[in-house]
């Protein structure tokens, strides 16, 4: 369905966007990109959109080369960005209808899918509605909508559940599948690991513009093993840190490892919680005050971590997700 | 190719109904005041021309920038639409929009300064041709302008040459290479026109003074349309 390699890109401003990346997805693959900030996430979206040209390396699309990007071509492709981006004075039905009849769909047609969409996606009661005066989250629907449309063969996703209720994006996740599962190959950048481990068959980390690991997710959480993380929030303080690396040596033999990443602590414990009071005590003991303490299964961003020795994306209530932010932010 | 940009324009243009509102009387009440004003007819012709010409490009220029600011336009371009399509249909639509805004003004000059039907009747193709080409003229400077603020002053002096150069700021000394590139401009007719609707007597009004301004119009959104991808499309902005 589309296969990149060598991939490289420079903005003007010298800023490096992606070095010699090589990924490829078939027919039914949902390949997932994940990266901290800056990574390279959406530049590597938009090569594939034909937004930006890719030179230096090469793009096949549908087993065509994708310089020049033929109108044919881009057809076959849905596209959802990070930033909505709609004609605030049209209602969500004349925005979907807008961009239905521009991928070549008569007004006829349009409506019907369009309406199966938006009730899909829970947007009924705002078919007639300005776009104005939709939420972030309605907005990110109605792009959704706008990409599924005129039934592509491909998506193109950047952080498509970014501002989506749960049960949205239990839906997203849902008409992924299944337009999977009818050949659609599906490309999505996103920071959270929970959705790219219920979504990917295909996962790419990324990381200052490179490919860091890549597998389906069974492969990569297989590299961290299965042990609980524990997460130790402490006042981002480098030497008190380092200082505090012999008295959390002496723990007990449940905990595997332990790891010191700006602002916080992760041990690897292979008897879950139990080890807590241990480690708390023994924090506290090496004089670092606890902001927040997390439990976790292990997921993508540990593989991230060990592949790179830093941490991914922040932690705590909003862990794995991005900020609304530029586009280049928003890499 | 469907008509989905040229329908989206009216359509946002019929839910902004306060700058729709605005889009007529500003210009009506500059156009009233002059027009009921002894201002000599060659004055009032004048800052008639420059202020539909300016209207056209700015209408033109000014939301073009602001669109491809937000990306909406390199949205519609990887939809595969045609960008010199999707131009096209722009510039015909605020130009068609631009006309009707313009109308009321038009008919206060004739009112005002007694203007006859054939001197209205001309006004019209020229009206159309004028807003045409300002609208023209306003998508090439949004394409080479990075910001809303360079684009209004690209358009402005643009303009402001064009209508120079259509002999709108002097006496037309037939003969000279100004009067042959002056029958060659879009904005000669709608000058020469508002001219004859101000009370100036002005050359005869008829479908020789259109021809090479029309052919010249032409040209400019052909090659507009097939430069679309450049203009609006992925690289610019």
């Amino acid at each position: 369905m589309f296969g990149a390699t060598e991939l490289s890109f420079t903005y003007p401003s010298g800023r490096r966007g992606l070095r010699s990346v090589s990924v490829r997805a078939d027919p039914g693959d949902r390949l997932v990109v994940m990266g901290p900030n800056g990574s390279g996430k959406s530049t590597l979206l938009r090569l594939v959109s034909t937004e930006l040209p890719c030179s230096p390396g090469s793009l096949t699309l549908f087993g065509q080369a994708s310089r020049p990007p033929s109108r044919a071509l881009r057809r076959r492709i849905g596209i959802v960005q990070d930033t909505p981006i709609h004609v605030d004075d049209l209602t969500g039905m004349e925005n979907g209808l807008l961009f239905a009849e521009l991928y070549g769909l008569s007004r006829e047609d349009s409506v019907g899918i369009l309406e199966s969409l938006f009730t899909s996606l829970g947007l009924e009661d705002a078919l007639h509605v300005p776009a104005r005066e939709y939420s972030y989250g309605m907005k990110k629907k109605l792009l959704i909508a706008q990409a599924l449309a005129h039934d592509p063969e491909m998506l193109i996703l950047d952080e498509p559940a970014l501002g989506l209720d749960p049960p949205s994006r239990e839906t997203l996740l849902r008409i992924l599948e299944e337009r999977s599962e009818r050949g659609v190959c599906t490309l999505v950048a996103t920071n959270e690991p929970a959705l790219a481990q219920a979504l990917a068959t295909s996962v790419v980390l990324l990381h200052e513009g490179e490919v860091v690991v890549q597998g389906s997710p069974s492969e990569l959480l297989a590299r961290v093993g299965r042990a609980t993380r524990i997460e130790v929030q402490v006042p981002t303080e480098p030497a008190s840190l380092a200082a505090a690396g012999p008295a959390l040596e002496g723990l007990p033999a449940d905990i595997l490892s332990i790891q010191h990443l700006p602002g916080r602590i992760v041990a690897e414990s292979e008897s879950g919680p139990d080890v807590l009071p241990q480690l708390v005590s023994a924090v506290l003991d090496a004089g670092l005050k606890i902001e927040r303490i997390e439990l976790r299964e292990p997921d993508l961003t540990d593989v991230f971590t060990l592949f790179t020795g830093q941490a991914m994306g922040t932690t705590g209530q909003t862990r794995g997700t991005d900020t609304m932010g530029t586009d280049e932010e928003n890499e | 190719m469907s008509l989905a940009v040229w329908r989206t324009e009216w359509l946002t243009a019929s839910r902004r109904r306060r700058l729709l509102l605005f889009n007529v009387l500003i210009p009506l009440t500059f156009v009233a005041t002059i027009a009921f004003s002894p201002a000599p007819a060659v004055h009032a012709a004048a800052v008639f021309t420059v202020l539909f010409a300016l209207f056209g490009t700015f209408g033109s220029s000014i939301p073009l920038i602001r669109d491809g600011e937000t990306g909406l336009l390199r949205r519609y371009v990887l939809t595969g639409a045609h960008p010199g399509g999707l131009l096209l249909q722009r510039v015909c639509a605020t130009a068609a929009l631009d006309l009707i805004e313009l109308t009321p003004s038009v008919l206060v000059i004739a009112a005002a300064r007694g203007g006859s039907t054939s001197q209205l009747a001309f006004l019209v193709p020229s009206m159309v041709l004028g807003l045409l080409a300002a609208n023209a003229l306003g998508a090439l400077t949004a394409a080479l302008a990075k910001s809303v603020a360079e684009g209004a002053l690209f358009s402005a002096v643009a303009a402001l040459l064009l209508l120079h150069w259509a002999g709108t700021f002097r006496t037309p000394v037939p003969g000279t290479w100004q009067a042959t590139l002056e029958a060659w401009n879009p904005f000669r007719p709608l000058h020469e026109s508002l001219l004859a609707a101000a009370g100036a007597s002005g050359p005869d009004m008829g479908a020789a003074l259109l021809t090479a301004p029309v052919g010249v119009t032409l040209v400019a959104l052909l090659l507009l349309t097939a430069a679309g991808r450049f203009t609006i499309g992925l690289g610019g902005r």
